[in-house]
């Protein structure tokens, strides 16, 4: 079983999906909840049974398509998707868990399940084509549940999210079309194999035009500044389940195909392009930190700062050496955690009070002493205060980057300042004062159901805050066989110096070497 | 003076062009079947000719194909024109314009 | 040992995570009661570390665990208990330990008294990983550990909106010196290679000075956030909107000394940047001079004694910046004892004044409240650095240090702040507890505190009179890892000269200060004496318009810029050019739809013209194709 389990985890979802539209509507969510821990177990033992010292793919499965054209089956997880394949199977489980009145409970759960299959095959693929057929079918889930459960912009906000970020992956699918026309170019046989890619070595001229195709389809994904306007509509839109596994997850896709695919492809183009998108990025973090400020909606607020902190994991992945990338992937799952409780924060007040208008709270502090604190916790988290689990990605990842540039990552760091700005301004317009508000004045707090979802948040925010080891290890292993990959790809001087040579005294060798000829 | 292929290939094109022209001004539906034959009809001729020239059967068996799919052609078409007449009295093109988008 | 160590870390963790499971329940006893013995835990763990050190014991280094490793990267949890490390450690948990039972009777009618405590012992918990963290990170997680508790601290009656506000004003600002902070701690790492406080000042010897003098420099903006100097001290003041004891606790005595113990861990680095360090000291005097200045004319006891704390900090700051490490170490000590008990006698005199601030509309006090008077009294005499108070063995000898450095700037700058000092501290003791009884007039009915409140402040005032007396044993001890530089001015008349002139100029400044405060003239101004409308007491009163300038522009401009970018730029710009772009392909297919008009010879013709272009393209192509290398030489010709 542990050898097909990475299919068992993208299929299992799926085919109990199907079933469930044959379940009873009474026992729909029960049905929900037992296939959703069933498959958040099965992604536990995978991370039981992954050994951490390796920096490889385990779990490889490999299964032709269409073998004439190199398109195959292959799945395998290494320390950087393993974390996220976790992290969508635990939303995934908590979101069913917590769904708080939702008409059409069935249609939502089948859709949730659905969409963890195509989050569970995005981040397992190893094939082109097979990445590009779950990255897509992604947004069809997530089409569905902003569209049918969403706000009045409903129709708007999502077809507007699915236009954007399809277009997008349509040019990086370009993008993979060329790289495999290469590689048959190069070896005389087709390929869709992203390990058979990270092989090739393209001309850098080749390897810049090939990086703006798939930076399009990632960076609208992710998403970075400009291409960020779909996310507030979406995010606006959506009812919190949606919010919560978009930002917890979906998000992530576009960051981890940037290490999946554009790095090790593309080492001289991440090179050449590093300066301009760390621009961007601190263009994400600054400007899109001062919208959030100007929100007047609660959710508003934490979309923005999604973008804000996707900007720092940018910067981290373009660091190009093992701590900002470490730091980066460590702060995507971070970032997942805490803006996912944050989603399931602002969806508690909104199921009480149906509106996400700051104006219309103040001094909840005293009426919900229990959400105030969570809330708090996570504002913290947000803010990245150390020894919560932000703070280890938000730290390597700029400490990363300094190794880059100086200037641009003190602009880049001024996001814990900003970032402290929005969130503070907007504890203090919720929590803070007097209750003016006579809708306030009688608020439950937070409900079992409801800590049934935010305690393990809560856990999982100050644990792997105090020892992120035993994430940082595997990570750290395979990000290392990465950046060392790269450098040995990588065709100009300026690549080879910006990227550091892992192997100590391979140098020495090399000039000792020539000296022998 | 000696008919060759240049001269089949040119009488194949005037009854192309004649076709072509005939499928885009007419408006009456049965002379646009005859239109369509005519198209038809004039790559058959560029089929055998071609066909003789290099001495490969391929072209004409390609003629074969072509009749039998154009015979079997008209005999639908001409069939929902039937239809089409007896439902609405004429078999005028512009007024059948219920795929407009 | 390393039991004590442990104990003395965790046992505030383990008080504060006591006290935060009673959070949401009503007020009990027990959740001040056993935070504050286990404080007294910590502190008896510290004194056997003291003792332990004191007696040439090697210094105590432990690690608990990794925190993160990547790369190069490793940062251990790693503690190390030394002759600096211990001194702080004393301090902090001795003032706490007061401040903890001193709180049970401060807080009692508190209906936030568990939530209280448990932050208060956070806060020990984060101000102790601080100062015995063996590396910056550990430093930092404490750094913002403390600035996390002060932000609930501050804002612990969150339902004023001036608490609030002033949480949040002294967290960003702290931010913005983090981000220094960080910085610096990024340039040791890529340039050191390690955060571990040992590895990195062997290290830095071999670096280039500029490095160097960047590193000092990042360093530094984060210790002046902390430590509330000019320009990010406006949070200081403001943070008086806390409830007294922590005002005591974080923002006299712990806290804000924090940067001072930063630039002294960091000794062998500022030592190699003596320009820096100079900086470093001018500021401190110059922070000591400002304010002092604005404590002249203020009219809110609390805030007085905060804007004596800065004034202080400048006096450490000079210190370290000097390099007299172990002077400004000294200072910070003594410092924080009398400091702290000014600010415990403070909140007596708030609770007896029912929370009034105003010592215009005090006096009188001594006669109904003895005790704090007396304690009070002490207290501003350390501060003012009377022989043979605490005050007079470190703040005199920053004045030394000053005069044999041959600084004489930064001496005449301090040693005037030295008579400021003096001047309002018994302005404010000469208003509050001399002079008519003005309270009569607004029918408040003064008491003492309870008595167990005096007595928990009692270790304070016995250390606020003779901790001078510490400072060979100090010296000795600290020495062994400060530079052990002796501040002696030569000539024995010049040094006498010295001692008395300023010991006569500050008790000058006290009978200035009671002649003017404590007769029974004094009435509660009301805007209209001459003082009142003076240009420099309007400047003085209004903090030189600091807090203005920052609100108006930098916080409105921030404000307004925000929703320029969210209306303007986000949504009509950057929005409205994706929807731009969606908008001309759908009035394209609204254009063309046209061309589907559902007639069918429209249609052929279309397809003709369809075949006729792509036929057209296919050929001209494949010519181009053909011909392309006379096309080439043409285009060449033509200049292309």
């Amino acid at each position: 079983m542990l050898n097909h389990i990475l299919s068992i985890l993208i299929f299992f979802p799926a085919l109990a999906a199907m079933l469930g539209f044959i379940i009873h509507k009474d026992s729909i969510r029960a049905y929900g909840v037992a296939i959703a821990a069933i498959e958040f177990s099965l992604s536990l033992w995978l991370w039981f049974s992954f050994d951490s010292s390796a920096s490889g793919m385990q779990f490889m499965e490999h299964l032709p398509l269409v073998p004439a054209f190199g398109i195959n089956y292959i799945l395998g997880v290494d320390g950087i998707s393993l974390f996220i394949i976790i992290l969508a199977s635990f939303f995934t489980m908590i979101g069913i868990a917590s769904l708080t009145d939702t008409k059409n409970e069935k249609n939502m759960i089948v859709t949730l399940l659905f969409l963890q299959m195509t989050m569970a095959g995005v981040f397992a693929a190893l094939d082109g084509i097979v990445f590009y057929i779950f990255w897509e079918l992604s947004l069809v889930p997530m089409l569905y549940i902003i569209g049918a459960w969403g706000g009045p912009l409903r129709i708007y906000a999502s077809v507007k999210f699915f236009l954007y970020t399809f277009a997008g992956s349509l040019v990086m699918l370009v993008g993979m079309l060329f790289v495999a026309y290469f590689y048959y170019q190069a070896t005389g046989t087709w390929s869709f194999a992203i390990l058979d890619w990270y092989r090739l070595i393209l001309p850098e001229s080749f390897q810049l035009w090939l990086f703006a195709a798939f930076f399009i389809g990632f960076a609208i994904k992710v998403p970075m500044f400009p291409f960020h306007t779909w996310l507030p509509y979406a995010h606006g839109q959506a009812p919190t389940i949606g919010s919560v596994i978009l930002a917890a997850i979906l998000l992530k896709m576009g960051t981890y195909a940037f290490i999946r695919f554009s790095l090790p492809m593309f080492p001289d183009a991440s090179v050449f392009f590093m300066f301009p998108i760390a621009v961007l990025a601190i263009i994400m973090v600054i400007y899109t930190a001062m919208v959030a400020y100007a929100q007047e909606d609660v959710k508003q607020v934490v979309a923005y700062s999604s973008v804000s902190h996707m900007g720092i994991i940018i910067l981290g992945t373009f660091a190009l050496n093992v701590e900002g990338i470490t730091g980066s992937i460590f702060l995507m799952i971070a970032h997942g955690v805490v803006s996912g409780a944050l989603f399931l924060l602002v969806g508690v007040i909104y199921d009480r009070r149906h509106t996400k208008m700051m104006n219309e709270f103040g001094g909840l502090a005293h009426v919900m002493p229990r959400y105030a604190t969570i809330f708090g916790l996570m504002l913290m988290a947000s803010v990245g205060m150390p020894l919560t689990i932000n703070f280890v990605g938000e730290f390597l990842s700029l400490l990363g980057f300094y190794k880059q540039s100086h200037i641009l990552t003190l602009l880049a760091g001024t996001a814990i300042i900003v970032g402290a700005i929005y969130m503070l301004a907007a504890y203090k317009k919720m929590f803070f004062g007097e209750v003016t508000n006579e809708k306030n004045k009688n608020l439950p707090d937070v409900s079992k159901r409801e800590l049934l979802a935010l305690i393990p948040l809560s856990i999982i925010t100050i644990w792997l805050g105090i020892y992120p080891k035993p994430i940082l290890a595997p990570i750290n292993n395979s990000v290392e066989s990465i950046v060392q990959l790269m450098h040995d790809k990588s065709i100009t001087n300026e690549a080879k110096t910006r990227i550091p040579n892992l192997v100590k005294g391979a140098e020495i060798a090399k000039t000792s070497e020539q000296g022998a000829h | 003076m000696e008919i060759g292929l240049n001269h089949y290939l040119v009488l194949s094109t005037l009854l192309f062009a004649i076709g072509l022209i005939g499928v885009m001004r007419r408006k009456n539906l049965l002379l646009l079947f005859f239109a369509t034959e005519i198209l038809l009809n004039s790559v058959n001729i560029a089929f055998a000719a071609i066909s003789h020239y290099y001495g490969d059967l391929t072209g004409q068996l390609f003629v074969f194909f072509v009749i039998a799919i154009a015979a079997s052609e008209v005999a639908v078409g001409l069939g929902l024109l039937i239809v089409w007449h007896k439902r609405h009295g004429n078999i005028d093109l512009d007024h059948m314009s219920t795929m407009k988008g | 040992m390393e039991l004590y160590l442990y104990l003395a870390l965790f046992s505030p963790l383990v008080g504060s995570l006591f006290a935060g499971l009673f959070g949401a329940s009503p007020r009990t006893k027990i959740a001040g009661v056993v935070p504050s013995l286990l404080l007294l835990l910590s502190f008896v763990s510290s004194t056997v570390l003291l003792i332990y050190i004191l007696s040439g014991g090697e210094k105590v280094h432990v690690e608990m665990m990794t925190w993160m490793a990547t790369g190069d990267l490793y940062i251990p949890f790693g503690f190390v208990v030394d002759q600096v490390s211990v001194t702080m450690m004393m301090v902090v948990t001795l003032v706490s330990t007061v401040v903890h039972f001193y709180s049970i009777g401060y807080m009692d009618h508190d209906k936030g008294f568990n939530r209280f405590f448990s932050y208060l012992s956070a806060f020990v918990f984060s101000m102790m990983i601080l100062i015995m963290s063996d590396n910056f990170a550990g430093l930092f997680i404490g750094w913002e550990g403390v600035g996390l508790c002060s932000w609930l601290l501050i804002g612990f009656w969150y339902h004023k909106e001036s608490a609030t506000w002033a949480a949040n004003e002294a967290f960003i600002m702290n931010r913005i010196a983090d981000l220094g902070m960080l910085i610096g701690i990024f340039l040791v790492y890529w340039n050191t290679g390690s955060l571990q406080y040992d590895h990195v000042f062997a290290t830095v010897g071999a670096l280039d000075k500029e490095v160097l003098t960047w590193m000092g420099i990042f360093l530094f903006i984060g210790a002046m956030g902390k430590s509330a100097q000019f320009p990010l001290h406006t949070w200081l003041a403001d943070a008086m909107e806390g409830p007294t004891p922590v005002s005591a606790l974080i923002h006299a005595a712990t806290m804000v000394t924090a940067g001072v113990y930063l630039v002294v861990r960091a000794n062998p680095l500022y030592d190699l940047i003596p320009n820096v360090g100079l900086f470093i000291a001018s500021l401190g005097a110059f922070v000591a001079l400002f304010a002092a200045s604005m404590a002249l004319v203020n009219r809110d006891m609390k805030r007085i004694i905060a804007y004596s704390t800065l004034s202080q900090l400048g006096y450490m700051f000079v210190a370290a910046g000097l390099g007299a490490y172990w002077v400004a170490l000294f200072h910070l000590m003594a410092h924080a004892f009398f400091k702290a008990l000014l600010f415990l006698g403070a909140g007596n005199v708030m609770h007896a004044m029912h929370n009034e601030l105003d010592p215009f509309k005090m006096g009188g006090l001594r006669k109904v409240m003895k005790g704090t008077f007396i304690m009070m009294t002490l207290a501003s005499v350390a501060l003012a650095g009377i022989y043979p108070f605490a005050g007079f063995f470190s703040k005199d000898l920053i004045l030394e240090v000053g005069f044999v450095e041959h600084h004489y700037i930064i001496y005449t700058v301090l040693l005037f702040t030295a008579g400021l000092t003096a001047f309002y501290s018994f302005r404010l003791v000469a208003l509050i507890f001399h002079g008519e009884e003005r309270y009569k007039l607004f029918g408040i009915h003064p008491h003492e505190a309870y008595k167990f409140m005096l007595v928990a402040m009692s270790p304070l005032l016995l250390l606020a009179i003779i901790a001078g007396s510490f400072k060979m044993t100090y010296f000795e001890m600290v020495t062994a890892v400060l530079p052990a530089t002796e501040y002696h001015v030569h000539s024995t008349i010049a040094y006498w000269i010295m001692t008395i002139g300023t010991q006569l100029f500050v008790i000058l400044a006290i009978a200035f200060a009671y002649k003017k405060y404590a007769n029974n003239k004094v009435k509660v101004p009301d805007g209209t004496s001459k003082m009142e409308n003076r240009l420099c007491y309007k400047i003085l009163s209004n903090q030189y318009y600091i807090p203005y300038i920052y609100e108006e522009y930098l916080v409105k401009p921030y404000r307004e810029l925000s929703t320029v970018f969210w209306k303007q730029v986000d949504m009509k710009v950057v929005d409205a050019t994706v929807d731009g772009i969606a908008g001309i392909i759908y009035a394209g297919g609204e254009k063309t739809r046209v061309m589907q008009s559902g007639n069918l010879s429209t249609m052929l013709k279309w397809m003709v013209a369809g075949t006729i272009g792509l036929l057209s393209f296919a050929v001209v192509f494949g010519l181009a194709v053909r011909y392309s290398g006379e096309i080439k030489t043409i285009l060449s010709g033509l200049g292309v």
